[in-house]
């Protein structure tokens, strides 16, 4: 498994806590446990490393009620080169949707419409409302693009109530394309589940919220089944993301070019 | 002698010499008020115009054609230092009333609270320059008209102005008290076939905008900054203004520079879009213009200088089409003197044909009743012109005691109806010179006739 | 008929013909004249309507020219200048009285007999000067700044003779200058105009049906059919 080789070295850091030889320079009680690990570590519960696909259901609900149901296929591999991962996002419901496409590379998202053969680039402009602005948060990749400091311990009320504890950390963005400016993160102790994050922009106000549930084991770890992000801005809006079937694949990074756009839509 | 002739000859038969000058005085009069009419909504125009945008602008090279689609990317970097560069030069400096940053930027806003949001075109101005600017009235056309501030409040960087249209659409009818407002059509709600209530998931940790300013209509405005990462700021709306043209009302914010700034550019280096620039008298624009564009070469910049007149191409296409109005009207009233003079100067001639052969018997040559005729025509066309143009200049300043309004195209809003009587020298010298060339050359065909008649028949003729 | 030497004569047709068209048809007006019109005589040339007399006067008026034939006035071949010449040339050398006495309505009595002396291009004071004289010689000095329309027909007319000889011309030419006044102011006129021929050297033609202006003929030249009938000279008195 390709997690593995980092598993020795939380065990290492975690044996020699037990041992209680300090070898860190870290003199507080959990330590060893740097926040760059935890943030790795819970990219890694959300995302698996090597490619995959896997289905996606949205829900919009709109002051409550149920607004718009999306369906999606993923097929998602990470570029080695930019530490990106790249998605391509097929629909495949409601039936007036089926075969149009998503291409989602870095910062930059693509949409090809099969009655028009014709792929145009949606602009950050065009991102800012909407289940576009969406994207940025499922696929925001933590320990790539943000540094992050751990605040503490928290107690923290999780999607369904339930307190959890979690190391409560605060990211700023590292990279310029960083999509937020900041993100708190709280991040489950043990399990390095992530349960809740706030996005926020760069005046400083919350953007979005997300709460991540549903914890399943697939594709060599437990992951969130279920993301529900809550939009901070037009408050009406709460969008269900419900995942499943994953299944690892051998994702081809040819995919993610636009001419193949046509060709990928009609499979 | 010739003079004596020709003014006893007018005074001769008085009733149709003075329907003549009539003719040509109101032909005067006509032209005077519509010229000055014009010289007004010229003026007016180009007041709107500079009170809007200044006279010049700076802005980074490439920024005018396409920063509409990447406002960040044509930042001018340093604006402060070329701000100062500028407003120090020795040529520049006592020609220069206003120099102020603004930003351009567009986005999405939205009143989240019914749920509602559109694009929108926003511009950040330094709320002091911006009232300075909105006084700006080198022609004195705007003197009777109502002074607002600016909707912009330098101690609170949050307030802005937003088109009557964007507020009605955002159901700001009622707070920003807008008149004629239609009741809101119930919105559609779309409820899919398994509906299903929301999750219920804590949401007490999202910050609310503090409710300091709970009375006062706000706004979240939402736009893409430099790097393309979303970005979302409060507009206190202060109030909705008409903004004349539809596609502008239902789009526009005024906001102040600090708040566009923060917007546009989020954590990145806080730029400007454009340096904006008012003169005194817009007479010095080509030579303000030309030292900017020396002095940016000189220091290596990569800036470019627009007028008001690029910025708001409506302003040359309105003042063209007035002034193509007034030349055809002007023609027509020359038309009309052409021949009234034609006429009047033709009878003249038959009546006085014996006396024409009476003359030219006792030796007065061809030439000498040609310029006779000629002569009569002149001063026909000097008395009505004089008439003509001073009657219309009194008409005139009356005209603009009477206190009437009009809503010109492009504005939102009545305003005063004035004529520009002040500096009106030039026109009333034309339409004068004017008046007596044409019933000068309105009197050479008649002059000719008689000139050219045979004498005998001439002595014939009762 | 004496033929006369060219100095004698003010007036010299050669075998004079005018011929002129009447909407399409050709009239001939004078046919073949030649005679001789002496110096500083009452010349009058007489003959019915249609007999060419006004069209004669014409051509000796120098307000027309001849279509053949040769016609001297004052010693100058009249159909050798062009319009311009021929206008300067009545300028200086012939006057007119008109039957209708034809002055300017919006001149003054003064103005009108000043006008020709206008024309020559006389300085104001000597015009002003011979302006006054020529009134006085025709006995209306008073009724310098009377216009046209307040004076009668003989007082007009006077002014119309002191008009014509205020230029000194060596011609004067007479269209009917009685034909609009009754005997009494017709006798008036004719006196006057003695008067005047004497005091200035002038010499007069006329053209009329007046008999008693004709009694007053120093030569009588008779036409018919616009050829010269008849020649009447009486002695010099």
């Amino acid at each position: 498994m390709i997690r593995t080789p980092r598993i020795p070295r939380r065990t290492f850091s975690m044996g020699l806590l037990a041992a209680g030889l300090s070898l860190s320079v870290h003199t507080r009680a959990d330590n060893a446990v740097s926040a760059k690990d935890i943030v790795t570590a819970a990219d890694g519960v959300r995302n698996p490393l090597a490619p995959f696909r896997m289905s996606l259901l949205l829900v919009e609900y709109k002051s409550g009620q149920v607004h718009d149901t999306v369906g999606l296929a993923v097929h998602s591999k990470l570029n080695a080169s930019t530490g990106q991962y790249r998605n391509l996002v097929r629909y495949t419901a409601p039936a007036r949707d089926v075969g149009k496409l998503v291409l989602l590379d870095g910062g930059s998202m693509w949409f090809y419409d099969p009655a028009s053969k014709a792929s145009i680039r949606i602009s950050a402009q065009q991102r800012l409302i909407g289940q576009a602005s969406n994207g940025d948060v499922l696929t925001v990749n933590l320990a790539h693009d943000y540094s992050a400091k751990i605040l503490g311990e928290e107690a923290v009320a999780d999607a369904d109530r339930q307190t959890r504890s979690t190391w409560h950390l605060d990211l700023t963005a590292a990279t310029r394309d960083a999509a937020y400016a900041r993100l708190e993160t709280w991040i489950e102790k043990d399990t390095y589940h992530p349960i809740k994050s706030k996005f926020y922009s760069d005046s400083g106000r919350v953007l979005k919220l997300a709460y991540y549930r549903r914890y399943e084991t697939a594709l060599g770890g437990a992951r969130p089944m279920e993301t529900i992000i809550v939009d901070a801005v037009d408050s009406h809006l709460v969008t269900k993301v419900t995942a499943s079937e994953y299944r690892a694949e051998d994702v081809q990074d040819t995919w993610f070019q636009r001419d193949s756009l046509p060709r990928f839509s009609e499979e | 002698m010739f003079l004596k002739i020709a003014f006893r000859n007018i005074l001769r038969n008085g009733r149709r010499s003075l329907m003549t000058l009539l003719a040509i005085a109101v032909g005067g009069v006509a032209i005077v008020l519509f010229g000055e009419f014009v010289g007004f909504v010229q003026a007016s125009l180009e007041t709107n115009a500079v009170q809007n945008v200044g006279h010049l602008t700076v802005f980074r090279r490439g920024f005018f054609d396409y920063g509409a689609g990447d406002p960040a990317g044509f930042g001018i970097a340093n604006y402060e230092e070329v701000t100062g560069l500028v407003e120090n030069d020795p040529e520049i400096r006592p020609l220069l009333d206003v120099i102020t940053p603004t930003v351009s930027l567009s986005g999405v806003i939205g009143n989240f609270e019914i749920d509602t949001s559109k694009t929108f075109l926003g511009t950040g101005y330094v709320p002091a320059d911006r009232e300075k600017m909105q006084r700006w009235d080198e022609h004195g056309v705007a003197q009777r008209r109502v002074l607002q501030d600016s909707g912009l409040r330098a101690d609170d960087e949050s307030r802005g102005v937003v088109g009557v249209g964007l507020a009605r659409v955002l159901g700001l009818c009622a707070p920003l008290h807008i008149a004629d407002c239609p009741p809101r059509p119930a919105p559609t709600t779309w409820v899919a076939a398994n509906a299903g209530a929301a999750p219920d998931v804590p949401r007490e940790s999202i910050d609310t905008e503090a409710a300091a300013k709970a009375d006062i209509p706000r706004l979240d405005m939402l736009a893409a900054t430099a790097n393309g990462a979303p970005n979302v700021m409060s507009l206190y709306v202060t109030r909705a203004e008409p903004q004349g043209a539809r596609e502008l009302d239902d789009n526009v914010v005024v906001m102040s520079f600090a708040l566009a700034q923060k917007l546009l550019y989020g954590r990145g280096e806080r730029q400007a879009t454009g340096l904006v620039l008012q003169l005194h008298r817009t007479e010095d624009l080509t030579h303000v213009r030309g030292r900017l564009e020396a002095l940016f070469q000189a220091h290596g910049l990569d800036l470019e200088v627009r007028d008001f007149a690029e910025r708001q191409p409506f302003y040359r296409q309105a003042v063209g089409m007035f002034s193509a109005i007034f030349l055809f009207i002007a023609l027509i009233m020359g038309m009309i003197v052409l021949f009234t003079v034609v006429n009047t100067m033709g009878t003249s001639v038959v009546e006085r044909t014996s006396e024409i052969g009476t003359a030219r018997a006792m030796g007065l040559r061809r030439t000498g009743v040609r310029r006779l005729f000629v002569l009569e025509g002149s001063i026909l066309g000097a008395f009505g012109a004089t008439a003509g143009v001073a009657t219309g200049q009194i008409v005139a300043m009356a005209f603009n005691r009477a206190g009437a309004t009009w809503t010109p195209p492009g504005s939102a809003a009545p305003v005063p109806l004035e004529v520009l009587t002040a500096h009106a020298g030039g026109l009333l010298a034309g339409v004068w010179v004017g008046l007596v060339v044409m019933a000068t050359i309105a009197a050479v065909v008649p002059a000719n006739r008689a000139a050219r008649l045979q004498v005998v028949d001439a002595l014939r003729h009762v | 008929m004496t033929p006369l030497t060219n100095e004698d004569a003010v007036v010299s047709f050669h075998e004079v013909g005018k011929v002129y068209d009447d909407e399409g048809l050709r009239v001939t007006a004078v046919k073949n004249v030649s005679f001789d019109i002496p110096r500083k005589r009452f010349a009058m040339i007489v003959g019915p309507s249609g007999s060419g007399k006004t069209t004669l006067l014409n051509l000796v008026g120098c307000i027309d020219t001849p279509t053949s034939g040769r016609l001297e006035v004052c010693g100058q071949d009249t159909g050798a200048l062009d319009d311009r010449a021929l206008t300067d040339f009545r300028s200086k050398n012939v006057a007119f009285v008109f039957q209708g006495f034809n002055l300017f309505p919006v001149l003054t009595a003064y103005e009108n007999v000043e006008y020709p002396l206008l024309l020559l291009g006389v300085g104001g004071a000597e015009r002003r000067e011979r302006t006054l004289a020529m009134l006085d010689s025709v006995g209306l000095a008073d009724k310098g700044r009377h216009r046209p329309n307040q004076l009668s027909g003989g007082q007009k007319q006077r002014i119309a003779i002191a008009r014509a000889l205020v230029k000194n011309p060596a011609l004067v030419l007479a269209d009917e200058p009685t034909a609009n006044l009754d005997t009494h102011t017709g006798a008036e006129i004719i006196a006057l105009m003695r008067k005047v021929q004497r005091e200035h050297s002038a010499s007069f033609v006329f053209s009329t049906h007046d008999p008693q202006l004709m009694s007053h003929a120093d030569e009588t030249f008779v036409l018919r059919d616009g050829e010269l009938f008849d020649h009447r000279a009486r002695e010099a008195s």
